[in-house]
């Protein structure tokens, strides 16, 4: 099996697809999660076996076909995709491999795609990754890696939302970091992004601190994706207002429910709609 | 704005030279500060004049500000015949900021009904008064009647002035937040595509300008055009009148005056409007006869054409952007664009119309004929409360004191100097019309202003510091004055640039320059000091730098 699709029970076995994939997978049906297909560790050990260089081309066709077949799906005329590395011992509850792997954002075309899957494949190996699993004291030998490839959302707003305070280790607030644009400039932290603290059990918005964005991640079309100034007007603007705000809390919440484990969320508003764009447990609250 | 806000340094208070001797008659006065505004007002003021525009401050720009919710109230002060304005914050330093966003607020919402509030709203009522002045026999009215209509004409000025200010704050809003998001979004595409999204509008200074050129092609007789090419502006009425042809298009002449001659040739009002003197206007007319090409029409076509292709552009590289962010330039771009229009046409039915001051010429007649005056444009030289008392002493001695001010240098600023202005979006709208103090000037014989239009260009100098002047222009030449007002707009025709004492990026003269696409320099502070007529300037419209070469 190198390809299966998020909606498919086969995509939530973790030696196959990895943690984050796996996560995503048990929520697909419930939620609204871009859709998207996975390359397995079956197809990475696969590319691996002829040398890590050019595709096999049996599996080259399976990629195309199945890129074909979600911009089909999708009814796109050239599908923005975002493709992302999915380790096998990534967002386990040890350790959370957050931003170790190569993300590719708003890829378009079957070369470009496969283009991205293959440096993914490639970033196994490199060095700050092999640093990472040594402080963390996983194995570094015959390490196994699987590839998310996944609608893009072009968000207005996005952000992550832990269903418990990982600061004050609170397990009755919901703390939620919003910006302008795509969450890269949240989750990498190049943006201050505004905080919201709500309680879980009543959803009250307890707190609202609204920061000074000044940089947002933003789609492009020649470089992928770029970050650039947020202008003067916005950058005090509050990303949410109370209804998002409760709405990604009581997101959260139910997430938790689900998965047994406080959640630490990627969510993106494109429009008035809110999608999940990934779930993991939180590493640090012990 | 000089707002003494939070923050603010030690407060200074300003010195003043002998020269220009300062009385404060409100001791508090002192402690606040006062700025001149070269670019409305250069000259010392009649009385009158001087007076009205103080209430201007008192009574429109402050009761336009509070309309906003904004926290800052002006008034007007004379020094020495010249006129000082200042702007104070009416709550505490620690509340300028939440009132200041609350300003902000209230001011979007003005935003968005800003083009029907013109249509429905604001021009009604001001043609309403136009009318009034209008349909006033002047000359029948009795002395107790013409004491009535002195007075309500005061209040209808009042008034217009205080729909002028609730008109121009949003309308600079409007261009100068949406010259901000420009800068913050697309900044590399250089400093004019901001202003290139906004133009190619029709507004009321263009209408006038296309008239007078339509006019112009009116002159085919061969006897008409040797009048119009040889004789002086101030000769070329009696010459046609003369001739069977000549009054003809002395009719055509006539029919423009009757639609576009009731502006000044100044913002004052104490100067004749075109129906009163129409030499400045034939001087413009003139110079179109004599132009072969140069329908205005064709250059507006250009712009439009310019305007949609940077458009598409701009709309462009912001495809992957936030929708809040594309939805704020949407908006943005479209009240900028109607604001572009408001901005020369409140100037045409408010700042321009002189049936106000056709009372004030009747009152002075009056006046004199009673020998209270010693001719009638001294009734000028009276306050506005001294014109109803009609006191016979007091005009001779000011129009003395004018003389004797004339030759002063005004400083930029009296009073107390509470530091830089503070950096907010309404500030750096206001800045841009009137424009920052220049850059001190590095090399000898360089002035420093801002770019107004772009492009690089040797010509010979003309100071004209007034239409009166403008006769010495010929077709290339470089403008060089103080500022430039919308009746002074043909004259981008005949000049080959444009180089101001005052005014920013924004000012009229800067987007009028850039409707004709000839160079500008503005802001310089004092070109028409340092530069002379017959030397040959180089003016660089990208950098904002005039060079003296020869």
């Amino acid at each position: 099996m190198n390809i299966v699709w998020l909606e498919q029970a086969i995509c939530q076995e973790l030696q196959r697809v990895g943690g984050k994939v796996a996560n995503l997978s048990r929520l697909a049906a419930d939620y609204r999660v871009p859709p998207g297909f996975c390359l397995t560790t079956a197809a990475y050990g696969t590319w691996a076996e002829v040398g890590g260089g050019d595709w096999p081309i049996q599996l080259l066709q399976e990629l195309n076909t199945s890129y074909a077949e979600m911009t089909e799906r999708c009814e796109a005329e050239s599908l923005q995709v975002a493709v992302r590395s999915s380790a096998i011992d990534e967002d386990g509850q040890s350790a959370s491999f957050a931003g170790q792997y190569e993300t590719y954002l708003n890829v378009s075309g079957a070369e470009d795609v496969a283009e991205a899957v293959a440096h993914c494949w490639a970033s196994v190996q490199s060095e700050q990754v092999l640093e990472y699993r040594r402080q963390n004291d996983l194995p570094v030998d015959n390490v196994q890696i699987a590839v998310l490839v996944q609608q893009m959302v072009p968000a207005d707003i996005a952000g992550v939302a832990f269903s418990a305070n990982p600061v004050n280790k609170n397990r009755d607030e919901v703390v939620i970091n919003t910006s302008w644009g795509l969450g890269e400039s949240v989750v990498s932290g190049t943006v201050s992004p505004d905080t919201y603290v709500v309680s879980k059990s009543d959803l009250q918005v307890l707190e609202r601190d609204i920061a000074e964005k000044e940089k947002m991640t933003v789609a492009h079309p020649a470089e992928g994706t770029r970050e650039v100034d947020v202008p003067r007007f916005m950058r005090g603007e509050s990303t949410l207002d109370d209804a998002k705000v409760i709405e990604i809390a009581q997101l959260a919440r139910v997430l938790e429910e689900q998965m047994g484990w406080p959640v630490d969320i990627e969510c993106a508003y494109h429009g008035e709609t809110l999608y999940l764009l990934q779930c993991r447990p939180i590493t640090t609250l012990d | 704005m000089a707002v003494p806000h939070a923050g603010s340094p030690e407060p200074r208070v300003i010195p003043v030279t002998s020269e220009f001797s300062v009385s404060w008659d409100v001791p508090e006065d002192q402690h606040i500060p006062w700025e001149f505004d070269p670019m409305h007002f250069s000259n010392p003021l009649p009385r009158w004049k001087n007076e009205l525009w103080c209430e201007m401050a008192d009574l429109g720009m402050s009761r336009a500000f509070a309309g906003y919710q904004m926290p800052i109230r002006a008034r007007g002060k004379i020094f020495n015949d010249y006129n000082y304005a200042t702007m104070f914050p009416v709550v505490p330093p620690e509340e300028m900021e939440s009132q200041g966003k609350k300003a902000e607020a209230t001011l979007g919402l003005a935003l968005t009904s800003m083009h029907e509030r013109w249509e429905v709203e604001w021009l009604p009522e001001i043609r309403q008064y136009l009318a009034f002045w209008d349909t006033c026999d002047l000359m029948a009215l009795s002395l107790e009647g013409m004491l009535v209509h002195y007075d309500a004409t005061i209040e209808k000025v009042r008034r217009l002035w205080h729909l002028h200010f609730e008109i121009v704050v949003p309308v600079y809003a409007a261009t100068g937040f949406f010259d901000d998001l420009y800068k913050d979004l697309l900044e590399d595409q250089g400093t004019f595509s901001a202003i290139q999204l906004l133009g190619g509008f029709d507004n009321k200074t263009l209408e006038t300008d296309r008239a007078l050129w339509d006019l112009s092609r009116k002159a085919t007789d061969t006897e008409v055009r040797q009048i119009m090419t040889m004789k002086v502006s101030s000769e070329v009425v009696a010459a046609l009148q003369d001739s069977a042809a000549g009054q003809v298009f002395f009719g055509e002449l006539n029919a423009y005056l009757a639609d576009y001659g009731q502006r000044g040739a100044s913002w004052s009002p104490s100067e004749p409007s075109w129906l009163e003197d129409p030499s400045p206007m034939i001087k413009n007319l003139q110079d179109y006869i004599g132009q072969e090409r140069g329908d205005p029409r064709e250059r507006w076509a250009a712009q439009t054409e310019e305007r949609e292709t940077g458009l598409a552009k701009a709309r462009e590289q912001l495809a992957g952007y936030p929708e809040q962010v594309r939805g704020q330039f949407e908006f943005l771009l479209q009240v900028a664009q109607v604001g572009v229009v408001l901005c020369e046409d409140h100037g045409f039915w408010i700042d321009f119309q002189s049936m106000h001051r056709m009372v004030m010429v009747e009152v002075g007649r009056r006046l004199a004929e009673a020998g209270v005056v010693a001719e009638a444009a001294d009734a000028f030289h009276l306050g506005m409360a001294e014109v109803r008392d009609a006191l016979a002493t007091l005009p001779a001695e000011r129009k003395a004191d004018i003389e004797r001010h004339r030759g002063l240098q005004p400083p930029m600023q009296l009073g107390t100097d509470y530091g830089p202005r503070p950096e907010d979006p309404l500030s750096r709208a206001f800045g841009k019309f009137s424009g920052t103090p220049p850059e001190p000037t590095e090399e000898e014989g360089n002035l420093n202003g801002h770019a107004g239009s772009p492009g690089k260009i040797q010509g010979t100098a003309k100071v004209v510091r007034s239409m009166a002047e403008a006769e010495k222009l010929q077709q290339g030449d470089i403008l060089v004055t103080g500022t430039t007002s919308p009746p002074w707009t043909p004259l981008f025709a005949t000049a080959g640039a444009i180089v101001t004492d005052t005014g920013g990026i924004l000012s009229h003269c800067a987007v009028v320059a850039r409707e004709y696409r000839i160079l500008a320099v503005v802001g310089t502070g004092a070109a028409t000091k340092l530069i002379s007529d017959g030397q040959v300037l180089e003016v660089d419209g990208d950098n904002g730098i005039v060079r003296i070469v020869g």
